[in-house]
Formats: C-alpha cells, sequence, structure tokens
C-alpha cells in the first residue's frame, strides 16, 4: 500500500492578492467616501447644472434634433447618476452593518475593501443568467427590468437644487406616486413568472402590502400638496423658505416615513423578501443580471426614498447661501450639495432601521397600514387643509 | 400503504402543498415540513425527520463504556458537553462511583456554561428567523467567548469530551475561574441590549404575544420538556425534579410563565440565561480551588443492571437508559432526547397559524436535530 | 391617550433597540483574517495527534495497544513484534486514519508513556481524502516539529530550542493552579 507524501510542507502560505485586509484604513476609508459623495455630487452638478445650461446658452434646445440629444444626454447622465448611487450605496450599508454588528465588512477589493460593488457587479455580470423549466421567459426577463426602470423615472422628477431638475413636472408628486407604483409591478410579475412557490408567495405578499401601502403613501404626499398648493415638486420646495414642512406636516411626514421604509422591502416590512421565511420571495429564481436588475433597484430606491422625506418634509435644497445670489450657479452647486448631505443623513437613518429592527407580519403590516397609517394620513389631509386655509386667511 | 407521515397530493383548489426543508434556512438543520397552505394560513403540517440518522443508539452497544461518552457528545451538537451527563451518571450509579466535591461543582460550571452557548446559539438564529440578522452576530461573539475559555481547559470547543465517570477528564486551566468570571461580568453588559433588541422590541413582541400558544395540558400530554414546558407554566426542571452534581448545594429559580406563546417561550429562555449567571457565581465560590477531580473508577468496567438518569439540558429532559449485562459493552443504551418530544408538537402548534408564525414558532421550539435523529 | 402611551412606548422601545446597536459602531471589530491572522491555540486543544519521540531519537511508544483498544472509531492501527535483544515490544507500524478520527483525544488520555499527545497544530487541510491515513513517519514527524504538545500523563510539554524536552510551567498547566496557590502562600 502506498503511503501519502507528507502533507506537512502543504501549509497554505497566504498570497496576498489586492490590498491586506488586516490592516485597518480608517483614513483611506474616510477619503473613500468623501471621493464617492464628491464624484456624486458632480455627477449631479454635471447633469442638473452643466448640461442644461450648455443647451440653454447655445439656444439648442428650439430645434427638435437639438431636444432629442438633450434627452438622450440627460437619460444617460441620469443613469449614471442611479448606477454611481447603487454602487456607493451597496458598499456602504455593507460597511456599516459591519461597524454595527462589529466585522469589518469587505476588506479585499480596494483599500480597506471600498471598490467591492465593482467586483460585484463584474461577478454578476459574468455569471449565467439562469431561468428554471417552468417560468414564463418574456415575463421573468421583463419582470427585473420593470422594476429598475420604476425606480430610475423617480430620479427624473427630483429637484436637487433651485432651478435644477431634469423634468420639472407640474404633477410631479402624481409622476412619483405612479413610478413607485409602478415598481410593484416588476415585483409582483417577476414573483409569479417564476412557476415557484416560494416566489408565488412572495409575489402575493409584494402586492398585499404595496397595495396596502401606496395609499397612505399617496394621501401623505397629497397632505404635503395641499398645504404647499402646488404638486410640482420644485414648489414646494420653494414653500419652506421659512419652514420646513417637517413641523407643520409631522403626522404626513410619520406616515410617509413608515410607507417608505414599506415601498423599500427593507427591515422590518421586508415580507415580500423574507429571506429566512422564504428563502428570498420573488427574487428566489434569480441570478445573474437579473438579479442584479432587483438589487439595483432596491439600492437606487434606498437613495430615492430619503431624497424625497428631503424634498417634501426637510426644506429640500435650502441651507444658508452666505449672501450668494441664489440665482447664481454657485448657489445652486451649493444647495445641490446641502440637498445631498441631508439625502445622506436620511439614508443613514433607513441603513439603522434596518440593522435594528425584525420583521412585522403581512397581516399584522396590513393592519397597520389600513388601521393606522390610513386614518391618520387622512387626519393629516384634513390637518393639511385648515393649515393652508388659515395661510391664505391670515 | 400510507403511514401517518406519509401526505398525499391535495385535492383542494384552495391548497397548495409546500414542502418547507430539507434545506431550508429557517428549519435549523434538516427538518422538512410539509405544510398545507391556504393563502398564508396552515392547514396542516406534517413533521419528516430523519435526515440525520445515524443510529447512535446500535453504534454505542458495539462500544466500551468510556468510548460510548465520545458518541453521545454528537448528539445535540449545539450544548454538546450537556449531552454526556446522563450517561455518566447511570454509570456511575451502576458502578458505585464517588465523585469528589470539585468535579461536581466543575462539571456544574460547564453545564451551565454551555446552556449559555446554547441558548446563544438559539437566541442568534431565532432572531435570524424574525428577520433581524444584528442579534445573531453578537449573540455569537458571546458564545465564542464561552468556547475559547472551554477550549482552553477541555481542549475542543463544541464537542468537548470532557466529563468522564467520576467526575472530569482533566483539571482546568489556572486561567479558568478567573476567565469565566470575566466572562459573565461581560455577559452581563451584554444581556440588556439583547432585552433591548429582542424581548423589549414592539416588533418582536407583535409577532411573538399570543402566537403558538400550547395549553399546559397539552404540553404534559405531548411530553413536551424544558422551556417550552416551562412556558406553558409547569414548574418542572431536572435540575429541581432530581438534582445531580452540585444543584442540590445552589440555590437558582425555575423561571415559568403560564401563556405558553412564542414570547413565554423566548422570556423563560432569557430569564434561564440570568440563572445560569447565577448559578456559575455561586458555584465558582464553592468550587474547592485544589483537590481531586476525577473520583477512583475500576479500569476495567463490568456493568451489570439497568438505571435511568435524566439531566435538564439546554433544550429540557434528557435521560439516558443503560443495560449492562456485566460485560464491558453495554446491552443496551436509550437516549430519551427533549427536541424529539417537543418536535411532536409541530402539528398542534403550526394548523391555523400564518406562514410566518410557523417559522416563529419553529424557531421557538428551538430543535436541534442531531437529537431528534440520533 | 392610552393609544397614544402605547404608540410613544412603541417608538422608544424602538429607539432603545437603536441606541443598543449605535453603541457598538465604535466597538472594535472581532474579524480574524485567518490565513495571514493564526489564532492561538492552546496546547491542551485536539487539533490533531503526533507522536512523540524521545530526546535520544527513540520512540517512546511502548506498543501496549491501549490506544488502539481505546479508540472510538477504531481509527488506529498497531502492529508490533518482540524486541529481540530484551524484554518488551518494537513497533512496527502505526497508522492513523484522520478521515475517520473523531478528535476525543482518547488515546492521549489512556497512553501510559505520553508517546501520543495533542498539538495545535490544525492546518492539515489536503485535496484528496487518501492523504489524511497517516503513518508513523508521518506522526513522527509532526511530533518534531512540535514546539507544545499536551498529554495527560506528563501535563503539558515544551521542546527547548537545543531539542531538550521539558515541562511546560505551572501556567500553562491544566491542574497548574494547586501548584501555583502553594507557591503563592509559601512566598
Amino acid at each position: 500500500m502506498s503511503r501519502m507524501p507528507l502533507p506537512l510542507d502543504r501549509h497554505i502560505k497566504p498570497k496576498l492578492v489586492g490590498y491586506d485586509p488586516t490592516r485597518p484604513r480608517p483614513g483611506v476609508e474616510r477619503l473613500a467616501y468623501t471621493l464617492f459623495f464628491g464624484s456624486l455630487w458632480a455627477l449631479v452638478v454635471v447633469a442638473y447644472g452643466l448640461v442644461p445650461a450648455l443647451f440653454r446658452s447655445q439656444g439648442w434646445l428650439d430645434g427638435a434634433l437639438g431636444f432629442f440629444f438633450y434627452a438622450v444626454i440627460e437619460a444617460l447622465l441620469a443613469f449614471g447618476i442611479a448606477a454611481v448611487v447603487a454602487l456607493i450605496l451597496i458598499v456602504v450599508l455593507r460597511k456599516y452593518l459591519g461597524k454595527v454588528q462589529e466585522r469589518v465588512g469587505p476588506m479585499h477589493y480596494g483599500p480597506a475593501g471600498v471598490l467591492q460593488t465593482v467586483f460585484d457587479a463584474l461577478k454578476l455580470l459574468g455569471k449565467e443568467d439562469f431561468a428554471p423549466a417552468n417560468v414564463d421567459p418574456l415575463i421573468f426577463r421583463l419582470a427585473p427590468a420593470i422594476t429598475f426602470v420604476s425606480a430610475f423615472l423617480m430620479l427624473v422628477a427630483v429637484p436637487v437644487a433651485g432651478g435644477w431638475v431634469m423634468a420639472d413636472l407640474n404633477v410631479g408628486l402624481l409622476f412619483i406616486v405612479a413610478a413607485s407604483t409602478l415598481g410593484a409591478y416588476g415585483v409582483v410579475l417577476g414573483g409569479l413568472a417564476q412557476g415557484g412557490k416560494w416566489g408565488m408567495l412572495g409575489a402575493f405578499r409584494a402586492g398585499a402590502q404595496l397595495v396596502s401601502y401606496e395609499v397612505p403613501l399617496a394621501l401623505a404626499l397629497l397632505a404635503v400638496g395641499v398645504y404647499s398648493g402646488s404638486l410640482r415638486l420644485s414648489d414646494i420646495v420653494e414653500h419652506q423658505q421659512g419652514l420646513w414642512h417637517v413641523v407643520p406636516m409631522f403626522i404626513p411626514f410619520l406616515v410617509y416615513l413608515v410607507a417608505s421604509i414599506a415601498e423599500l422591502k427593507s427591515t422590518p416590512f421586508d415580507l415580500p423578501e423574507a429571506e429566512s421565511e422564504l428563502i428570498g420571495g420573488f427574487n428566489t429564481e434569480y441570478s445573474g443580471m437579473s438579479f442584479a436588475f432587483f438589487f439595483l433597484a432596491e439600492f437606487v430606491e434606498l437613495f430615492l426614498l430619503p431624497a424625497l422625506v428631503v424634498v417634501l418634509f426637510f426644506g429640500g435644497w435650502h441651507g444658508p447661501l452666505f449672501g450668494l445670489d441664489p440665482a447664481s450657479f454657485a448657489a445652486q452647486a451649493l444647495q445641490s450639495f446641502y440637498f445631498l448631505v441631508k439625502t445622506a443623513v436620511w439614508v443613514w437613518i433607513f441603513m439603522w432601521i434596518r440593522a435594528t429592527l425584525p420583521r412585522f407580519r403581512d397581516d399584522q403590516l396590513m393592519d397597520l397600514a389600513w388601521k393606522g397609517l390610513l386614518p391618520l394620513a387622512l387626519f393629516g389631509l384634513i390637518l393639511a387643509a385648515f393649515l393652508r386655509m388659515f395661510v391664505e386667511v391670515v | 400503504m400510507r403511514g401517518p407521515t406519509q401526505i398525499l397530493p391535495t385535492d383542494r383548489a384552495d391548497e397548495m402543498l409546500i414542502n418547507m426543508g430539507p434545506q431550508h434556512p429557517a428549519t435549523h438543520g434538516v427538518l422538512k415540513v410539509v405544510i398545507g397552505l391556504e393563502g398564508e394560513r396552515v392547514t396542516r403540517a406534517v413533521p419528516h425527520i430523519g435526515f440525520l440518522h445515524r443510529n447512535h443508539e446500535k453504534i454505542e452497544e458495539a462500544r466500551t463504556y468510556p468510548q460510548i461518552i465520545t458518541y453521545t457528545d454528537r448528539m445535540d451538537y449545539v450544548s454538546g458537553l450537556q449531552n454526556e451527563l446522563p450517561f455518566i451518571l447511570a454509570v456511575e450509579d451502576l458502578l458505585g462511583v464517588e465523585v469528589p466535591d470539585r468535579a461536581k461543582y466543575l462539571r456544574v460550571i460547564f453545564f451551565e456554561l454551555y446552556r449559555l452557548a446554547s441558548h446563544l446559539v438559539w437566541l442568534g438564529t431565532g432572531m435570524l428567523d424574525f428577520g433581524a440578522i444584528t442579534p445573531f452576530l453578537y449573540t455569537f461573539r458571546d458564545r465564542e467567548r464561552i468556547l475559547e475559555i472551554v477550549e482552553k481547559t477541555a481542549g475542543a470547543r463544541m464537542l468537548p469530551n470532557y466529563f468522564t465517570f467520576g467526575g472530569v477528564r482533566r483539571d482546568v486551566h489556572p486561567d479558568f475561574f478567573k476567565d469565566v468570571a470575566d466572562f459573565l461580568d461581560f455577559f452581563e453588559k451584554r444581556l440588556p441590549d439583547y432585552y433591548a433588541l429582542v424581548l423589549d422590541s414592539p416588533v418582536f413582541q407583535a409577532r411573538a404575544v399570543g402566537v403558538g400558544v400550547l395549553p399546559k395540558e397539552r404540553a404534559i400530554a405531548r411530553g413536551a420538556s424544558g422551556p417550552v414546558l416551562r412556558a406553558s407554566g409547569v414548574a418542572y426542571d431536572v435540575r429541581k425534579a432530581e438534582p445531580y452534581d452540585a444543584y442540590p448545594e445552589i440555590e437558582f429559580e425555575v423561571p415559568v410563565r403560564e401563556e405558553g406563546d412564542v414570547y413565554a417561550r423566548f422570556w423563560v429562555r432569557f430569564k434561564e440565561m440570568e440563572e445560569s449567571i447565577k448559578i456559575i457565581r455561586q458555584a465558582i465560590e464553592k468550587t474547592p480551588k485544589v483537590g481531586p477531580y476525577k473520583g477512583k473508577v475500576p479500569a476495567r468496567m463490568k456493568v451489570k443492571g439497568s438505571r435511568y438518569r435524566a439531566v435538564e439540558i439546554s433544550r429540557g429532559h434528557l435521560g439516558a437508559h443503560v443495560v449492562g449485562d456485566g460485560t464491558d459493552r453495554p446491552y443496551r443504551i436509550k437516549h430519551r432526547s427533549p427536541s424529539f418530544a417537543n418536535l411532536q408538537l409541530i402539528p398542534d402548534l403550526l394548523v391555523g397559524a400564518r406562514f410566518a408564525d410557523a417559522i416563529a414558532i419553529l424557531s421557538s421550539l428551538d430543535p436541534v436535530f442531531g437529537e431528534v435523529d440520533r | 391617550m392610552s393609544l397614544l402611551a402605547e404608540v410613544w412606548e412603541a417608538v422608544r422601545a424602538i429607539g432603545q433597540g437603536m441606541a443598543a446597536v449605535n453603541r457598538r459602531v465604535g466597538e472594535s471589530a472581532v474579524t480574524e483574517f485567518y490565513p495571514y491572522q493564526k489564532p492561538e491555540i492552546p496546547p491542551v486543544s485536539v487539533q490533531f495527534l503526533a507522536l512523540i519521540q524521545n530526546e535520544d531519537g527513540s520512540d517512546r511508544c511502548v506498543s501496549c495497544l491501549a490506544c488502539e483498544r481505546a479508540c472510538p472509531s477504531q481509527v488506529i492501527t498497531i502492529e508490533r513484534k518482540r524486541n529481540p535483544a530484551g524484554k518488551g515490544f518494537v513497533l512496527e507500524r502505526f497508522d492513523l486514519d484522520f478521515v475517520n478520527c473523531m478528535h476525543c483525544a482518547n488515546c492521549v488520555e489512556v497512553c501510559p508513556v505520553s508517546a501520543i499527545v495533542t498539538v495545535g497544530d490544525f492546518e492539515h487541510a489536503v485535496y484528496d481524502v487518501n492523504m489524511l491515513k497517516a503513518d508513523k513517519a508521518f506522526l513522527d514527524e509532526i511530533g518534531r516539529r512540535a514546539q507544545v504538545w499536551y498529554s495527560p500523563k506528563f501535563g503539558v510539554e515544551i521542546r527547548k530550542p537545543d531539542g531538550s524536552i521539558e515541562k511546560a510551567p505551572p501556567e500553562m498547566q491544566p491542574g497548574g493552579l494547586a501548584e501555583l496557590l502553594a507557591g503563592e502562600e509559601g512566598a
């Protein structure tokens, strides 16, 4: 019987690939987050400020061709913002959860792991996009796209500074509600199309949850619209010049906060996904890029819903301008900076809630929506109407 | 051929059968539950076990007595050390072995350390079932400290094979008592966080209060034990009912709650952790710092007669019935395991609950499949 | 009013949970980066088994077969022959199948001469199961490389840099407490 060769010298000599994970680098990490934030800000300034200013000053917007190019460029830039936001938030969320849970989070790719998402995206791109046997092929592929596009559509209507908005819709609030509701279709269709029981249960739950939450959400938004006298988002922000809406509109704010967490499908309202109950729910059978689209949509929403909290209740872009002319470019850039900082704070709060709470049950969630939030939202709406009357009379 | 656990495809249009497990994140191992769902409501639930069956009792018949201790560890692998005790106690009784005082207290300290470790695993994975990821990492970090203390003395972490006939296998590491005291201080500081994250959390209370109610009579009839039984209002604890080792000399309370729901089962385990801290503190105080750690045991064990001994492990009443025929190998060993009995409650508790509740109830029963299937 | 109180109570409890989570942000992480940072393994830890030789290079093992009998999973195979030059036996073959070994250290427990010991050496993962079937040469080699090991008979032993073997100080010994306490009383 042949004896084995001694495995003694086969000890794995660790060979470092990339960066040394054992070295904590708080300085590098801080620098990376600053860069992330700075690049996002730069992208916002380019997309919302520079490009429209250029087109307007050259008068290109008057011709059909010029407008077409403008639209295409803006759409690409919006997509860029969405992608950058998702790439940043994924690594920031993982790092934050790591810090909270006494771990270090991703550490291997990039100094202190800050490039983790890039490699994640590359991995997902390289994966086989597998579809199980009894899926509905068309809807199965369409669903992630619907979800992503709906998240991405909301970005268009968000004003980031005075006069800086991609599409200054006069029904901006309704557009937001419509776009976010569209996202529910992606989730429900994706769950039903994959032909699995877990996905089907996830789709049921998604349907029940999103329908329940759209109503108080819309009513809370409506209260803000009534109070500020306009559905145009930039008007709403302008209306908060003296007093942020969070003070007079506190009840709609609470309703909106809870409802937007449910909209986001993060804990405590992650029922459609519920990996410990439904093994992933609506995205059980998704892999590769299809999964990545759901994932990206989730993180774009993790940026957009806090951004809407800021726009509707926390004074949007308002902040001290240090004597700058509000119509000047510098003032607008500063305003977009304020907007992004406020949004970052709210993103952090959303992540914090996600790290703390366990999950609700489906019927409790509907109870909360229909019996708790809906009356509260209606009360908020009436209050908003009274306040509006009071403001107009005085 | 239609056995009691078989379930035929449903003929009802509004019922969906779903196989939860054996690879499901919330079944804590290899349980398969065939669940009939009507929307989100569970209409029937049939547990299928046996995916981890390793023939423990038969293997043990072919092993000598000292060898068997190694196998008993492998039953409830989450609280590994505790499983050794009933078998060892039974054989000690049959041989008439005298256990020195120090060994008795050391056994109590290790026994309660493993209760803490096991309850921490339960708490972490249980909260994972409830959708909260953060407590999971906290509890596993705390458990790691227990296992490090145990490893320093016993030589292994989960399955240490440390108790032996007449006492414990080796004397403790010189740092042991200090380490344990340090850990208890550390853990006492961490406990309020667990209360804030779990028991006091309104979301958790909404999920747990009034869910999966197990009436007292039902619990007794099904042979439930441990925290599951005590949460239903029966103050039965083997440590009090038939004390072993140094437990008669130690003062502690048996936490009991009347409601019998998921919240009560969580509450009882929380209080048990607090009691364990008290027990270990007392035991450290009372342990003779020096002295023999092992009694005199005959070199060749010839065991004759039959004896049943039980202990209260983290999950309940674990018993071992040893029948010796006068040779160095047992004629028969029967283990009575708590998770197996508790698992019988699945159809009782799950039917009529919502699907999310089913997961919560399963995690509150805290089964470990090494011990269910043996 | 009671409804408001309830809601307030719930919000306060959630706030407490969030505060508990936030307190941990400042605490240092406990992550170990395994291949780069090795954990400290106590010498009593049953990571791997080794055969120890005396300082002069002869086997400690006296081929008494105690470990073979004590092994619950029966992975030890010993062949021996009578010592032609005197009494006792000479070890011919000592095979230990780590594939089925349960790491219970019963063999270490029964060894009368502390020939088979536990060492804290744990990096023996291999790609081929057959490579885990250790023979005497392999176990000897691990024993030769070990710096510190444990057996109940002699306690924790240390190999000095010059190759001599001696007992570790009582701070490392299981049961060293008695010695330490006695020393304190004497001082």
